[in-house]
């Protein structure tokens, strides 16, 4: 489904991937982990377009279609999305607004009609109550003072409601408390289906208490310096990251 | 008084004083085009055939539930059978040569007097649209008795691609207690030119809110003069500017804190894409003695394009001691991050930023004070965002 190979980039003169390759097929979940600075959150970005990443030398293809060749909306459409680190604040674009005009871009993509207003308003807040979010929410502008949580659960009914095919979440679980945590799992495993990936980018391993992933890498100056199943997160909960820096540069 | 009847030789005169940019308070806005349309028309003869205006008319007054008066090219429409409105011949010619052609070519001034408490907004519709080039002025004087409470819609608009400019004086006077709230739209044709004063003096323990929509026009000059000269007295204003390519909208503010307690806020905010030209100077003087004024003004620009041009200019006088008084003007573009954010949830580009400059123009739309004008603004001023957005395509290339 997602194949990266080799990938570099830079923002402004440093570079921050450095020959990355991954493979990511329909029906798994990866969790890619690393130290701060590693370059986790970079991959996420690039993966989603963001146009500050300039892609030196690589390929990302994406059920594939050359990812690198879309813009943002356009990868949107094709059924990839990003859970943000830190969503944005936009004070005035109405939630349902914005979640209503979302699944209509992707709907017309696939050439279907607009979604039944009442529907719709139906099935977010269904979704809403499941994520533990009050559906007054619907009506406030877009994570307009939100605390960090709320962000983070609106990230998840937006991914819910959008079905997307690969759904990269970029350290979702920061900043949760366990009731939110458990919250947000809960929507990430509903999701899990055989037609679909799920990429957890993560520092800590306790969101893979929750969401079982099926492989996990570590990033470490921005390439995967090791790849194993579920046990490599345990391990490096126990010996740190310098332990898998070492040994790659070993 | 008996109208005044002047020689084509006074006329042409008044026209060649009217403000040069050597003027300081018109550095930015240069009137020739207005001066030259003025002295085409003086030579015409001052006459020229009006357009059928009644869809217009019909489309703007149908939309709002007021209590019209239709002034067009200048004349008033039907007999006025409102209360408190009467027919004015002479309107007074104070200072400014503005003013002066304003008295001296005026066909039909208006007033009103509101007394009590109105229940219905009363709405007046300046409206101009002429075959050949033409030259149209507007008096309005609005008198709010004490205690009186109202709501007053001021909607300028205009049709057609001739040379058409209008010169209009709004003047406001709200009576001690009172409580005025005033809409103020223009909505010209793309090809015409306006300049507009409003003074408003604001009696003791009175409360006057305003808000102004700039939304057409090629060449638009706003003066907008608040006179707090009793205590108590409690003043808003916003005002919002939406400006595309080869568009000119500049709005002068002057608000004179005479005597204190009283406060005055203004926010204006501005949108601007392509090549276009917008200019905010709020001036605002707390003069001595004018202990206990606060006044707060803001200006927020939203610059979609490279070409696009803001003079923002915030000027405070302050010669009083206990005082409280803020000014903030920002500048600025799409927020990346937002913008971005929109565009990974499928959201094209061009969708993004009609929502982002939306979002912007949203408050101000909210806090506009005529609840019953509320959803035809609003989709006004949707109407001519997506316009702006369309004016420059380089934008979302």
């Amino acid at each position: 489904m997602l194949e990266i190979n080799n990938l570099h980039c830079r923002i402004g003169e440093s570079e921050i991937l450095r020959g990355l390759s991954l493979s990511v097929n329909a029906g798994e979940v990866h969790a890619i982990m690393g130290p701060n600075g590693s370059g986790k959150s970079t991959l996420a970005q690039v993966v989603a377009g963001h146009q500050d990443y300039e892609v030196t030398a690589g390929t990302v293809t994406f059920e594939g279609k050359d990812l690198l060749e879309l813009d943002p909306e356009e990868r949107a459409r094709e059924g990839l999305f990003l859970g943000f680190q830190y969503p944005v604040e936009i004070p005035g674009v109405n939630n349902a607004y914005l979640l209503k005009a979302a699944v209509n871009a992707k709907r017309k993509h696939e050439g279907l009609g607009e979604v039944d207003a009442f529907e719709f308003l139906k099935l977010a807040r269904e979704k809403m109550t499941a994520l533990g979010m009050d559906p007054k929410f619907l009506n406030r502008g877009v994570n307009e003072g939100f605390s960090g949580g709320e962000k983070k659960r609106n990230e998840i009914l937006q991914m819910a409601m959008l079905e997307p095919t690969l759904a990269i979440l970029d350290e979702t679980d920061s900043g949760l408390d366990i009731d939110a945590l458990k919250a947000v799992a809960e929507g990430v495993n509903a999701l899990r289906s055989p037609e679909r990936a799920i990429v957890l980018v993560t520092h800590y391993q306790r969101l893979l208490d929750y969401v079982q992933p099926d492989f996990v890498h570590v990033l470490s100056e921005g390439k995967i310096a090791r790849s194993g199943d579920k046990s490599l997160a345990l391990e490096l909960e126990e010996r740190g990251y310098d332990w898998v820096r070492e040994a790659a540069n070993a | 008084m008996s109208r005044q009847q002047h020689s084509i030789d006074e006329l042409r005169d008044i026209v060649n004083r009217l403000p040069t940019t050597r003027n300081e308070d018109w550095k930015y806005t240069d009137l020739a085009t207005a001066r030259d349309i003025s002295s085409r028309w003086l030579a015409a003869g001052r006459e020229t055939l009006p357009l059928q205006l009644r869809d217009e008319v019909e489309a703007i007054t149908g939309a709002v539930d007021a209590n019209w008066i239709v002034i067009a090219n200048g004349e008033l429409q039907d007999p006025v059978d409102i209360e408190g409105a009467s027919r004015l011949e002479v309107a007074p010619s104070p200072g400014s040569a503005l003013a002066e052609l304003n008295a001296a070519l005026l066909k039909d001034g208006l007033r009103l007097h509101v007394d009590g408490e109105l229940d219905r907004p009363i709405g007046i519709l300046l409206i101009d649209g002429t075959e050949d080039t033409s030259v149209t002025q507007a008096y309005v004087e609005i008198e709010f008795a004490p205690g009186a409470s109202g709501e007053i819609i001021e909607y300028h608009a205009s049709k057609g691609n001739a040379d058409q400019y209008a010169n209009t004086i709004v003047s406001v006077a709200v009576g001690d207690a009172a409580s005025a709230r005033h809409l103020r739209v223009q909505n010209r044709a793309a090809a015409h030119i306006q300049t507009g004063r409003t003074s408003v003096s604001v009696g003791r323990d009175s409360v006057y809110t305003m808000s102004g929509f700039d939304l057409g026009g090629s060449l638009v000059r706003n003066d907008i003069i608040i006179d707090l000269s009793a205590p108590g007295a409690d003043v808003s204003f916003d005002g919002l500017y939406l400006a595309g390519e080869g568009q000119h909208i500049d709005n002068h503010t002057r608000v004179d804190h005479r005597v204190g307690p009283a406060q005055s806020r203004q926010e204006y905010r501005g949108i601007l894409n392509g090549k276009c030209r917008c200019v905010w100077n709020g001036k605002a003087i707390v003069h001595e003695g004018a202990d206990g004024t606060d006044a707060d003004q803001a200006n927020h620009n939203l610059l979609l394009s490279e070409k696009a041009e803001i003079d923002a200019k915030p000027e405070l006088e302050i010669y009083a001691d206990d005082v409280k008084c803020s000014h903030g003007t920002t500048v600025g573009q799409l927020d990346e991050a937002s913008l971005f954010y929109l565009r990974t949830r499928g959201l094209d580009k061009r969708h993004a930023t009609q929502v982002l400059t939306h979002a912007f123009a949203a408050d101000l739309v909210a806090r506009m004070p005529i609840e019953a004008a509320k959803d035809a603004l609003s989709s006004v001023v949707e109407q001519r965002l997506a316009e702006l957005l369309d004016s420059d395509p380089e934008a979302f290339s």
